[in-house]
C-alpha cells in the first residue's frame, strides 16, 4: 500500500507539530510494510508536486491542525486549486489534531472533513482525531516520545487495515469531555503551574510584556 | 441600543457589501465597512508569537492589523464570503484564523470546555453572509462554535438572497 501524505499545517516544517505527528505515524506505516510520500503545504513550492500526487494516486491522507473549528485557511486555499477527480476510487483520510484536549473540540472540524472528499469525487476513509498536542512544540525529547508513540502505533494499524474506520481509531481520541473533578483539578493547574510554564516559555522566546497585555486597548 | 459593528467584505466584486450599505442606511448602530478584498491579508502561519513572544500583536506585517484594531472596539463582526466546498472560501477563513491575538495563551474552563482566556473585555458577536453554494447547516454549526471560542454569540448565517434579514440583525 502506498499513501500520499500532505501536511496541511501552515506552520513551517521545522516547528510543525503536525510534521512530528506524521513522522511518528510514518514510522508505523513503514513497519507495516506500507510506503508513503510527503508534501508540506506550508511551502507553496511543493504545491505543484502535491497536486500531481493527488491526481496520480488513490490513497490521500491529509494531516492538519484544527484552526478556528475547521481547516486552516492555507489548506483551504490549496484544496480550492484541486479539480474533482475524473474517476471514482480515490479514498481520502485525515489526521486532525489540536491543542485543546477534549474530543468534542474537534468534531466541527471533523464534520467538514467528512463532507470534503465527496466534493472532489473521492470517498471518505475516516479521520484520526486527537487533541492535547500543543505541548509537542515545547516538550523535551522524553515528553515528545511519550506524546508521539501512540501515533506510530496508529500508523502501523493504518498500514495493516487501510482505514481509520475502526474501533482503535475511535478510541484514540480519548474523552469527549473531562469529568467535573478533572476539570476542577485542571482549572487549578491552569491558574498556577500552567500559567508559570507559559510565562517561562515566553521569557525563553524573548517576550518582555505580560502574556495578557492589551496592546490595542486604547 | 447603539452598537459598534464591523463589516468585513472578502468578495472582490463588492456587490453584497454595496447592498448591505444601502439597506442598513438609517440604522442606529455605527457600522464600520472594510473591503478586505482590496487589502493584503496573508494566512495565519501558526507561529504562536501573538501568544508567547509579542502578546496580542500578529507577527505578520500586512493589512490585518487594521482589522484587529477595529475588532477590539467592536460589538459584532460580519464577514462577507464566497464559498468553497460549502464552507467559507480561504480569504474569509484567513480573517478568522488571524484573530488569535484576541485571545491569550492562558486557559480556563467555560461551560465545561477548555477555552483560551480572552485578551480584551469586548464580546465580538459573529455573523456570516455568503454567496454561492453554502452548506447552511454546517456554516451555522461552525459560526456557533467559533463564537463560543471568543466568548461571544453567533448572530446568524445568511445567504446573499437573505441580506435583508441580516440587516435586521445588525
Amino acid at each position: 500500500m502506498h499513501v500520499v501524505i500532505m501536511n496541511g499545517s501552515p506552520r513551517i516544517k521545522k516547528y510543525s507539530n503536525t510534521d512530528k505527528i506524521i513522522e511518528a505515524f510514518g514510522k508505523g506505516l513503514i513497519k507495516s510494510g506500507a510506503t508513503y510520500e510527503l508534501y508540506t503545504l506550508s511551502d507553496k513550492k511543493e504545491w505543484d508536486a502535491a497536486r500531481q500526487a493527488y491526481y496520480s494516486h488513490t490513497r490521500i491522507l491529509i494531516a492538519l491542525p484544527l484552526y478556528v473549528e475547521c481547516i486552516p485557511g492555507l489548506l483551504l486555499e490549496f484544496l480550492e486549486t484541486l479539480h474533482k477527480k475524473e474517476e471514482a476510487g480515490t479514498e481520502m483520510y485525515f489526521i486532525l489534531q489540536s491543542g485543546f484536549a477534549e474530543g468534542c473540540q474537534l468534531r466541527c472540524g471533523e464534520e467538514f472533513l467528512k463532507m470534503l472528499p465527496k466534493e472532489l469525487n473521492c470517498s471518505y476513509g475516516g479521520c484520526l482525531v486527537k487533541g492535547d498536542n500543543f505541548g509537542i512544540r515545547i516538550a523535551d525529547d522524553k515528553q515528545l516520545d511519550r506524546i508521539l508513540a501512540p501515533y506510530e502505533k496508529m500508523g502501523e494499524l493504518f498500514g495493516i487495515n487501510g482505514t481509520f474506520d475502526n474501533e482503535e481509531s475511535g478510541e484514540f481520541t480519548g474523552p469527549e469531555r473531562f469529568s467535573l473533578p478533572l476539570r476542577i483539578m485542571l482549572a487549578f493547574i491552569f491558574k498556577t503551574f500552567a500559567r508559570k510554564r507559559f510565562d517561562d516559555v515566553a521569557k525563553g522566546w524573548g517576550c518582555i510584556r505580560p502574556l495578557d497585555d492589551r496592546p490595542y486597548a486604547q | 441600543m447603539s452598537k459598534n459593528i464591523l463589516v468585513i467584505n472578502t468578495i472582490p466584486n463588492g456587490e453584497i457589501m454595496a447592498k448591505l450599505k444601502e439597506l442598513s442606511a438609517g440604522t442606529q448602530s455605527y457600522i464600520d465597512w472594510v473591503d478586505a478584498s482590496t487589502l493584503h491579508i496573508s494566512h495565519c502561519i501558526g507561529c504562536n508569537h501573538c501568544w508567547l513572544k509579542n502578546p496580542g500583536i500578529c507577527t505578520i506585517k500586512d493589512d490585518y492589523e487594521i482589522l484587529l484594531k477595529k475588532m477590539v472596539h467592536s460589538d459584532a463582526m460580519w464577514v462577507i464570503s464566497e464559498t468553497s466546498f460549502g464552507f467559507l472560501s480561504h480569504p474569509a477563513k484567513n480573517i478568522f484564523d488571524r484573530i488569535m491575538p484576541l485571545v491569550t495563551m492562558y486557559l480556563h474552563f467555560k461551560d465545561g470546555e477548555m477555552r483560551h482566556v480572552m485578551r480584551y473585555k469586548n464580546k465580538l458577536d459573529i455573523g456570516i453572509i455568503y454567496s454561492g453554494e453554502g452548506n447552511q447547516e454546517y456554516l451555522e454549526r461552525w459560526c456557533k462554535r467559533t463564537a463560543i471560542n471568543f466568548g461571544s454569540k453567533p448572530i446568524g448565517v445568511f445567504s446573499e438572497d437573505r441580506v435583508e434579514e441580516a440587516v435586521s440583525c445588525m
